[in-house]
Parts: C-alpha cells; structure tokens; sequence
C-alpha cells in the first residue's frame, strides 16, 4: 500500500500553527475533539454558586483594593512636592481630590458586575480623600485657624468719639 | 516668591493683598525716570530784603553778575539773572550751640522758631555785604558771620559771636594795597557793651576789636577810606540822641566822639533810616516820629541839616550808591498813603554841605526806586506801577523809559535793585535789569520794562496746607441725589432724560478716543489731562491749598510739578507780624477751603480758582487758641476753641456731639463736653489731664482723620492672631521734665482722659526736638537721649532715637483681651477705685523698642492709604542732609527678636532679628539728590489707588511734593511696563495668523484628499 493511500485514508492529526485561529468545521480535528468531547464535558462543569460567590468576593477584593495600591506613590510624590503653591503642587492637590471624588462617585458602577454590595471598598477611596485633606492642611489652604476667619471678625466700634484741639 | 502666611480659598483679595504688601521688601527707591515726573520741588530763597540784595560780580574779571540775596527766611543765595534759577543757597541760620559744638547738628525746627520769633523781638537784623571785586559774600544773620565763596557758595569761615550781630559792613582798606577788603562787625553783647570787631577776610581772624561798655544802643557802622564810624543811641527810650564814635582804620582806637544834633531828637531805633555806607561822604539821616522833617549829617562832622517831607509821608527809604569812587549822591523816597516820590539830593565833598538836586514827581502806587552805579556814575531806576524810568543823579533828565510789562499778572514792585549798563557806540542807550519784590510776594526780574522771570518766593514760611479734590461739576451729584429720592418710575425717566442729554458729549468723547489711545500707548503717563484740572482716576491729581504767615494764599496743582494755579492774597499783614494759621479745612463736596486764624479772622475761598468767597480779616488781639473739626447735627463744622480752650457758647444746632480736647490755661490737658440746655450748649470740662510736677508737655500726637485699618489683627507665623488695640480715641502725649531729663510718654484715652500707658526715656536732651506720631495701633516717638544701660551701666546709649510702640488687644494671641467679643467699647467717665484692676479700664499691650537713628528726624508724619493695605511709612524731615526720609514700618518693628536669629514662624512673619542701630538708607530718601530745606510740616493724603500717598511739604522755605508707594506699585503699570511693545507683539501674532491660516488650509485638504503612499 503506498504512503499516500495510507495517509489518505488515516490522515495525520493536524498541527494547527496557530492556536487562536479555530480550525474551519469539518476539518479533520473537528472529528477528533468530537470525540473526546464527553471527557471534556465532565471536567469544566459549571460553578457552584458558592464557588462563584468566592470567586466574586476575591474580584470585589482587588478592584476595591486597586487605589491602595497608588496610595504609597501619591503620598510619596505629595511629600516631594513641598507646601508651597506651585503648579506642581496645585495640579497634585487636584489630582488627589479628583480621583478619590471620581472614584466614590464611580463605585456601583465599578460593583455593579459583582452585585454583591460592598460597603467596605469606599473607605480605600475615603483614606485616599483624606491623604488629600492633609495635603492640603499642610499646605496651609484648609480654614482651621484663628486669622482664616479674621477677615469676619469686626472691629470694635467706640460708643463715645473725641476730637483734637489742640 | 514666598507663601502666604494663610490663605485659604475663601479669602477675600483685600486680605491677599494686605499679606502681599506686609511682606518684607527690599529697599524702595525712586527710579531715575520717576524724578520730575511724580515729584515736584520749588527750590526757594525766601523773599529778598531791599537792603540785604544786589547785583554782584563774582569774579573780578568777568563781567557776569549774580544775585544775591539773604532772605527774611535767613537763606543766602545766588541767583542766576539770566534764567532765575539758584546758583547756590545756603540756610544763614546757625544755632550758637550748633556753632559751638554743644552735642553737634543743627537745632529742631521749632527751636529755630523760637529762636526766630525771640530774635524778631530783639530785632536782629539781616546782612548781608560783598566786597567790590572780590569772590566772596559776608552774611550776617543771629549771633554769627559767615563768609560765602561768591561762585560756588561754599563756607569760607564763620565766627561765631557771643551777642547779637547789629550791622556788617566790608571795609575798603588803604595799608596793604588795592584788593584787600575786610569785614567790620558790630555786636551788641550779653551784657550792653558794643563790640567793633574788624575780621580778616581771609580766616575771619579778629584783627582788631573796639570795646565800648556803655549801656548805648548800638546802631549801625560805616566807613568812609580813613575812618570807621560807628553810630549808636545814647540816652533813655523815646528820647536818644546819635551819637557817633569815630575810629582809627588800622588799629580801631578811638580817635573821636561826638553827639548829633538837639537834645532827644531821635525815638527809636526805626526813626533812623540810614547810615550811608561807604560812599565818599557817609551820611545818617533820620526822621521825627511824626514824619515831617528828615535831618542829615554827614559823618564826621557835627552840623545837623534839615530837610521838610511831603505832607502825609507814611514812610521813607533813602537809597545810596555803596561804593567810594560814586558820587555822593542820594535819593529819598517817601511813601504817602496813595502814591510815593522822590527827591535827589547831593554831597558837597569840601563843605559837607548837603543840597537838594531836583525832586521827581508824585506817582500813585508804592513804587520802588533802585540805586545802580558805574564809577563816579550813580544811576536811579523807578518802576511804578506801569513804568520803569531810569534816571540819572546828575539831572532830573530822564534817561530811559520803558512800559512795565508783567505778563497777565499785575503786579507793582514794593521793593528793587538793578542794574544799569550803558552801551558802548550808541551814546544815550541803557539797558536796565531790575529785581524786584511785587505786592504779591514775587521776585520778578525785570529787563528793560519786560518781565523776564518770576520766582514764587512768596510761598517760603508756610503755615498751613492741605489737599483739596478738584470740584467736579456737581450736576451728577446732584441728579443721583435726586434719582435717590423720587420713585422708581420717575427717577428712570429722569435718568433716562440724562443720558439722552449726555448723547451730547459723545461726538468729543469719540473724537478724543485715537488720542486717549495713542497718549495709553506711547507716553505710559497718567497725564493725559496736563494743564486741565480734571480729576484722574488714580487719584493722583489733587489740589494743595498754601497759606503763608506773610497772607499769601497758593493753590497748586499736584499732578502737574506743583504748577501754581492761582495766587492771592487773602489779607495784608503788616510787617513784622504773622498770619497765624489755626485751621484749614477743604470740603471736597464742594470745592471750597475753610481758614481760620488766630485773630478772629477768617476766609473761605474755592479751591480751584482762589475765589474768595468769604473773608474776615484779622482783629488787633489773638483770640483763637486753636481749631477742631467736629460733627454737629447741622454737619461737619470748624470751631474756634479761644484762649485757655475756652468754646464758649454754642448753638444746638453747631454744639459739637464728640468730646473736643484741648490745652487749658495752664498748658494741661482736658476734654470739653457739650451740654445742650434749651437752645444753646454750654461747655463742661469732663476730664482733665496735668502732667506731674516739673513736666513740661512738649509734642502731642493723635490718630490721622483719615487712618484706615485693613485688618483688625496680625496674623503670627504660627496662623495664630495677635489683636490690634484700635482705640480711636487715643493720643500720645510726650511731656519731659527739664531737671532730670526723663522724658514721659503718656498714651490717652481722649474721652475719659485715663492714661492707658506710660512709658519713661532717661538721659533724653529737652533742647533738641522731640515728636511723635502715631496710626492704626502704634506710635513712633524721637528724641536724643543719653543714658546707661539699666542691666550694664558700663555701657551707655547716645543718640537720636526712635522709640515704636505696638498695642495690642493681650499679650495672648488669639485673644480679644477683657471686652472679647463686644461690639462696642466704651470709655467710662465714672472714677475708679482701682484703675488697674481688671474691668477698670480696657488697657492695651504694649510691645515697645527702641533704635538709634543715624541722622536727627523732625516733622514725622504717617504715610495714608485708601484702605490701609499698603504698608506704613514713617516720613520724617532730615534737617541736616535736607532730605525727607521714609522709613518703612517694617524696619522700626518692636517685635523684632532680640539677641537671637528669628525662628521659622518668626521669620514667615517677616520679622527681622533686632538691630539696634537704623541708618537712613539713601534709597529710602524720598527727596533723592534735591536739597529740600526748611521743611517744617509734611502732609499726606490717600489717592485712589490703594497702593499710593499723596505727601507734600512745605515750612520755612522749600515746598516738595511727592508720591510715595510703600509696598510697591501693585496696583498700576508702571512705566517700565512698555504697551506699545504688548501691542505691537498682539499685532505681529495677528498678523502672522492671518498670513499663515490660507497655507495651513490648503496643506490640510491636500493632506485629506492625497492617498498614503
């Protein structure tokens, strides 16, 4: 029996070159994995909801703990930066409110996947926030001093006047 | 740039700018194109006594003359004919104890002016000689002679006198050949000798000296080539005889004495009019008091000649030429109440004898005759009111005539001196220039009958001054006002009608609009409304309103140099007598100028053109001790507080509602209080303040009527606040006790009279000036003081001092003292067991410091700001570099850490570490290089923009206007700031735009339409 007879009739397993592109329907590994399809089906049985729930909570886990993770870099890149008001600073302080803002604005939304409610992931962005706050306190921009509220204080008026003479 | 102290989003911009403008700075200074620009300065001699001025070549072989003069201010000076202006000038005034090196610098201000007016009383006179041909001029003025370099005005010497300098003359010497000339003064000493001194004019050495220990009345001195006489008054008061002591040239011995003329022929001092100085025949000539005949003699002889006046002779000059090789000519000319004339008389040399040569005819007006002479030539020149006529002293022939013309003015000469030069060729040609002083205090150079210039030197001795805004028509005003009170529908009709009515203007508006531009872009100058009087909107352009003690009155016009707007003279005041000042007030509603004076009278006038509006002119007696300015129900008034501060009486209507302070009888201290009883007030006195025993009160301070406060607290490095004390009622009153030299300074409530600090200065000098000031929450004091240190008596302090003084509300910060948070505070009259406990009286923190000045300071004044943002300056008059200084508040802070570097909070409030020693840093002189002299008040206001003070000076001689910005120029482009470049770059963008924009569109669509290869 020649070669080509034999591989005619019991063709090679293909190779597929690439593993992304799927091979077109009715090409001969198609019969293959039909074949093993029963096994398969065994292995990736669906998830348990209690399995997905886990899964869930880990991922609510790493979106709600994303911030903290830049936390270390912006309260570095705010110490550097000094208490003067330069635009430097301006644009940091702005910086450090908008995104902690944005971010608590954006929280169910960024939850909405997961549905389970998580209260807890807003406080990551509140310590952030709060970064924020002292930077600007340091800064000198917060009004918790006695002259921030001078320019509401009256001057005494005198009841009697008196002129000179002299 | 450093942070702000605090600044939190929510702050107001005020306060922005008040943190901004506290910031420490470097130094100000008055950049090279501000000068001329933003001040003004008149540069002035006082006005020129007839005896004490003339035309005088400075160097022997030059034919230019200069003029000089020694003012009745007591300044010599060089004038240029030419061009009027001041070729030198120095002040002849100089202290004894200046002279003698007693504590060294000149005497305050106000010591000299009572030196003066003592010395008026003594009747000391004011000479003022050059020699012919000789480079120097002698002046005469007090107790000592000052010789001048005639060209450069420097010293040459001076002596100093223990007595009273009665004449001075320059003594034509024969010993050592042609060109030495000597001085020959004559003193009155302390104890009634008469003392010839003959100084060489070399050094001023003494090189002989006559003594004569009577109790005569020394007069005058004069010399003919061989003998000095010397001419006094022998006898009792109202009945002397002259006598004449005849002296030896060489060696002042007296060779011969005789006494002229009748028994008690002579009343007074001011009956003899003249002791002819250095002509051939000397002569004194005198009057009867009543004015009706002139006795003459010449010196040397003993025979009396008399001569009748015109009927109704009012006064009479007698004008002679002063040099030997004259003829012995002179003229006499008597004033009558309407007109004046003259009469020639001449000399005899061999009799003695003297003749009347021709007379000139009676003129109106007071007219001023001026001696000229060239060689044996005596020349005399009379301007009347329209002419000036030169004739000669040989014949009555007239010379020359020329119509006096004095420009749009008109003014008549009081007093001249000229001089005549006879053109070579032509055999009848005179050219004639004349100095001449008007009625209306002007020295004018008159050439040839025109008016060549005109110095202002009436404006020396100045009294009061104060700004006044340009009226603005009063039709907006008034219309707004009336908006205000009609309803809504009629008062938009009305407003509507109004602007319809302004449509009027808008073709001048529009039309003014390229040129409006065009000066914004290329001049950078505020003055787009030069030679107008219009207000600006900077606020720069005011008025100044000057009152002389002579009774002249000036307006001037800030903006443009100190242009003089109008002139007039609001009363006359005889000779010898001052107008005194008590009160000036501008009312800036509408436009007029309120004056008080001391003797009852008083002038209202408008300040833009000098109207008088309302005038009353002085009684005999002085009866107003001074003036306040008070809120009435009927409105702000002027009142007239009388001697020993008696108000008197008051309407209802004009009885003042605040306490009025003021100086009692004795010199104390008290507070009147009006009490309305039916339809008039009567005065109560609520308190009274008299300083201890041996205290004499020597300067009183008190708030500026215009003392904005910006902020009610300092905010501390920390963001902490220390509250201001800002008690509008307060004064500071300094009161030094003669014996022990502990000078007191008392901080006053004004109301309730209570002291509310004290502070003692040892060692301090009560002869040299002692002032104060005081804004907002602190006061500045300045002394000279002398004394150890209390912890280190091994080490003493000497020197001109400033002490400044902070109040506070605690000495806590974040702390409102007692009161706290009340609204209002109020100044009890109820008597106080314990005055200093707690609840008694609201007594503020002091924080005080003490510096050392490098240079004495006088006529301290605070500088004003619109809102009171701008930092403050303390400008003081420097009388002895002639300079006004600002010093900045900065600089004399009292909370400034002794003895250690400032910490970080410290310094972000801008404190510097403490030292002792201020020298007046020359960036800070506001006068820059100009010689300011006699400045005796400085007056400040606030202009518009917040960052700029109005400060002008004026006293004794010199006026000086500027504008001063302490914290800067925030607020306005400064001439730096160059607009016509911004434009032209606004414009080459444009441009460039323009040119670009078709090449960017075309490259686009051919980017869109071309395939990507």
């Amino acid at each position: 029996m020649p070669v080509w007879a034999a591989e005619l009739k019991n063709p090679p397993a293909h190779k597929s070159k690439q593993a992304s592109i799927p091979d077109l329907p009715g090409f001969p590994s198609f019969a293959v994995l039909k074949d093993a399809k029963e096994p398969k089906a065994a292995q990736r049985k669906p998830p348990t909801p209690d399995e997905m729930d886990t899964w869930k909570l880990k991922k609510v886990w790493e979106v709600a703990l994303g911030p903290i993770k830049s936390l270390p870099m912006t309260a570095i890149m705010m110490y550097m930066s000094g208490n003067s008001l330069q635009i430097f600073s301006i644009m940091m302080v702005y910086m450090a409110f908008k995104n902690p803002i944005m971010g608590i604005l954006g929280t169910n939304q960024a939850f909405e996947r997961f549905e389970t409610d998580s209260n807890r992931a807003k406080i990551f962005q509140l310590v952030a926030l709060a970064l924020g706050i002292w930077k600007v306190n340091s800064m000198g921009l917060l009004p918790t001093t006695r002259s921030d509220w001078l320019a509401w204080e009256t001057q005494r008026e005198a009841v009697e006047h008196a002129v000179p003479g002299l | 740039m450093r942070p702000p102290h605090n600044a939190p989003l929510t702050r107001l911009l005020t306060t922005a700018l008040a943190l901004l403008a506290h910031l420490p700075r470097p130094a100000q200074a008055v950049f090279r194109d501000e000068v001329g620009h933003t001040d003004y300065h008149h540069q002035l001699l006082g006005l020129p006594l007839r005896e004490t001025t003339f035309f005088h070549r400075p160097r022997r072989d030059d034919r230019a003359s200069l003029l000089y003069t020694l003012s009745d201010v007591g300044v010599v000076g060089a004038v240029n004919p030419g061009s009027g202006e001041v070729v030198w000038r120095q002040d002849a005034y100089l202290s004894p104890s200046s002279l003698l090196g007693g504590g060294g610098g000149a005497k305050g201000e106000e010591e000299r002016e009572e030196e003066e007016e003592e010395g008026k009383e003594a009747g000391w006179g004011r000479f003022l000689r050059a020699g012919e041909g000789e480079g120097w001029v002698v002046s005469a003025f007090g107790r000592a002679v000052h010789a001048w370099d005639a060209v450069s005005g420097r010293s040459r010497f001076w002596v100093p006198l223990d007595g009273v300098v009665r004449d001075l003359e320059v003594m034509e010497m024969t010993e050592s050949g042609p060109g030495r000339k000597d001085v020959l003064v004559l003193v009155e000493e302390r104890g009634g000798a008469s003392v010839l001194k003959r100084l060489s004019a070399e050094d001023g050495c003494v090189v002989w000296e006559w003594r004569e220990l009577t109790r005569d009345l020394p007069l005058q001195v004069s010399t003919n080539v061989e003998k000095v006489f010397v001419v006094s008054l022998k006898g009792a008061p109202g009945a002397y005889n002259l006598k004449v002591s005849v002296l030896d040239t060489l060696t002042g011995r007296k060779l011969d004495e005789m006494v002229v003329g009748a028994k008690a022929d002579v009343h007074g001092k001011e009956d003899v009019m003249f002791v002819g100085a250095n002509s051939a025949a000397p002569i004194v000539a005198w009057t009867d008091d009543a004015r009706t005949t002139l006795r003459v003699n010449v010196l040397g002889t003993k025979a009396r000649q008399e001569f009748a006046l015109p009927a109704d002779t009012v006064a009479v000059e007698i004008h002679a030429p002063h040099l030997v090789q004259s003829d012995p000519h002179f003229l006499v000319h008597s004033r009558t109440a309407t007109g004046h004339r003259g009469e020639v008389f001449h000399v005899d040399l061999k009799t003695n004898a003297v003749s009347k040569a021709y007379a000139l005819p009676l003129l109106p007006g007071p007219g001023a005759f001026s001696t000229s002479s060239n060689g044996a030539n005596v020349y005399f020149t009379r301007i009347t009111d329209d002419e000036v006529i030169l004739l000669s002293s040989q014949s009555h022939g007239v010379l020359a005539r020329w119509p006096l013309k004095t420009g749009d003015s008109k003014a008549s000469a009081v007093h001249a001196v000229s001089e005549v030069i006879k053109r070579a060729g032509a055999e009848d040609s005179y050219a004639v220039r004349a100095a001449a002083v008007t009625d209306a205090d002007d020295w004018m150079l008159i050439r040839n009958g025109e008016a060549a210039w005109t110095r202002p030197e009436g404006m020396t001795g100045g009294v009061a001054a104060t700004f006044a805004e340009i009226p603005e028509s009063e039709d907006l005003a008034r219309s707004l006002e009336q908006e205000a009170h009609s309803n809504p529908l009629e008062a938009y009709i009305h407003r509507v009608k109004r602007h319809i009515h302004d449509l009027q203007y808008l073709p001048a508006w529009l039309n003014a609009i390229p040129a409006r531009v065009m000066s914004s872009i290329l001049g950078t100058d505020v003055r787009s409304t030069a030679g107008k009087l219009e207000r600006d909107s900077f606020g720069f352009h005011k008025l100044v309103v000057l009152a002389t003690r002579r009774g002249m009155l000036y307006g001037l016009d800030v903006a443009n140099n100190g242009r003089i707007v109008w002139k007039k003279r609001a009363f006359p005041i005889p000779k010898g007598r001052n107008w005194d000042v008590k009160g000036i007030q501008a009312h800036d509603s509408t436009g007029q100028v309120t004056i008080l004076g001391s003797n009852d009278d008083v002038i209202v006038l408008q300040s833009d053109t000098g109207d008088i509006i309302e005038a009353k002119a002085p009684s005999r007696d002085a009866t107003t001790q001074a003036t306040a300015l008070v809120d009435t129900s009927s409105g702000q008034h002027l009142i007239r507080i009388g001697r020993g501060g008696k108000i008197g009486e008051l309407p209802v209507d004009r009885a003042p509602r605040q306490t009025v302070v003021t100086r009692g009888a004795e010199g104390e201290l008290k507070g009147i209080v009006f009490v309305p009883n039916g339809n008039s007030s009567y005065e109560s006195v609520s308190w009274t303040f008299s300083p201890p025993k041996g205290q004499r009160i020597v300067h009183i301070a008190t708030r500026p009527a215009h003392d904005a406060v910006a902020s009610i607290g300092r905010v501390l490095g920390d963001r902490r606040v220390k509250y201001k004390y800002l008690n509008p009622n307060t004064l500071v009153l300094a009161a030094i006790n003669d014996e022990t030299h502990v000078l007191t300074v008392y901080l006053l409530d004004t109301v309730s009279g209570q002291v509310l600090s004290a502070a003692k200065h040892d060692g301090v000098d009560s002869t040299k000036p002692i002032e104060c000031a005081m804004a907002e929450n602190w006061f500045v004091c300045t002394f000279f003081g002398q004394y150890a240190l209390h912890d280190n008596s091994a080490q003493a302090v000497k020197g001109y001092q400033m002490v400044v003084s902070d109040l506070y509300e605690s000495d806590e910060p974040n702390n409102r003292g007692p009161l706290g948070s009340a609204a209002t505070a109020s100044s009890s009259l109820e008597p106080l067991d314990v005055p200093t406990a707690d609840g008694g009286v609201v007594r503020p923190a002091v924080v005080s410091q003490a510096y050392i000045l490098s240079a004495p300071v006088s006529a301290l004044q605070v500088t004003t700001t619109r809102q009171g943002i701008t930092a403050r300056q303390v400008l003081a008059y420097l009388p002895e570099a002639h300079g006004i200084a600002g010093l900045p508040r900065v600089v004399l802070e009292p909370r400034r850490p002794v003895g250690r570097d400032p910490t970080a909070a410290e310094a972000e409030e801008g404190l510097l570490r403490y030292q002792p020693a201020v020298e007046i840093d020359p960036k800070s002189v506001v006068t820059h290089e100009r010689d300011v002299l006699g400045v005796r008040r400085i007056v400040t206001a606030p202009a518009v923009v917040e960052s700029t003070c109005l400060v002008f000076a004026y006293g004794l001689v010199d006026i000086f206007g500027t504008r001063v910005a302490p914290s800067f120029l925030f607020d306005i482009l400064g001439k730096g700031f160059s607009k016509a470049t911004l434009v032209g770059t606004v414009l080459a963008l444009l441009g460039g735009v323009l040119l670009l924009a078709p090449v960017v569109r075309r490259k686009q669509i051919n980017m869109r339409w071309q395939a990507p290869m």
